[in-house]
């Protein structure tokens, strides 16, 4: 069975939603960097500034939850089974790696957390794709 | 426990030479979940279960079987 056949087209009201948010993430983000790059942001300042993109982040939150309602029970049951794949393996390789930086390992940054859960959520999602082919 | 369901739905709509996709339009789910039903890889909910009986115009227990 080939990939396309295992998984439901993505809709494209879900493009258009997801995309949007992602496109005024990229632009905010941007917008973000500039403004701290001027040096005139301080202290809470500073903060506020960097923190700017989580705003569209929000409008991608809202995407993927509109798009959630839309799944019918199996394409629910399929991401319950992928979320709660990411969920535990997440947990277990930040904790893991964090009892490792307890002996040493260099610390790493936030920013590695998401994408290990997202890496693990479509690992997670081939998996769920598979058991119900 | 579960109550294992064996269901005739592929010879159900093969009879009617309906293909997975036109099932699915009809009951308004994905393709993926009717496959997923034909191949008893999982069970409906009961709302589905009776939409299915309602599209195929027949009681419900014609087309799942408790095992």
């Amino acid at each position: 069975m080939t990939p396309m056949k295992l998984f439901s087209p993505i809709p494209r009201r879900y493009l258009f939603e997801l995309g949007g948010a992602m496109l005024a993430y990229a632009l905010v983000l941007f917008a973000s960097i500039r403004l701290l790059q001027t040096g005139r942001f301080e202290g809470a300042a500073a903060a506020a500034v960097a923190l700017l993109p989580v705003l569209p982040c929000l409008a991608a939150c809202w995407a993927i939850l509109r798009q959630f309602r839309r799944l019918d029970e199996l394409q629910m049951r399929m991401q319950l089974e992928a979320l709660g794949f990411s969920f535990a393996g997440t947990a277990m390789l930040s904790f893991g790696y964090g009892f490792l930086e307890g002996v040493g390992w260099r610390p790493l940054s936030m920013f590695f957390v998401w994408p290990v859960m997202a890496g693990l959520w479509l690992v997670g999602g081939v998996l769920a794709a598979w058991r119900y082919r | 426990m579960a109550l294992p369901v064996k269901n005739h739905l592929k010879l159900l709509r093969t009879e009617r030479g309906w293909s997975q996709n036109a099932l699915a339009e009809r009951l308004g789910v994905s393709r993926q979940t009717i496959n997923a039903i034909e191949n008893e890889r999982c069970d409906p909910s009961l709302p589905l279960a009776f939409q299915i009986a309602r599209v195929f115009g027949l009681p419900i227990e014609s087309i799942f079987d408790p095992m």
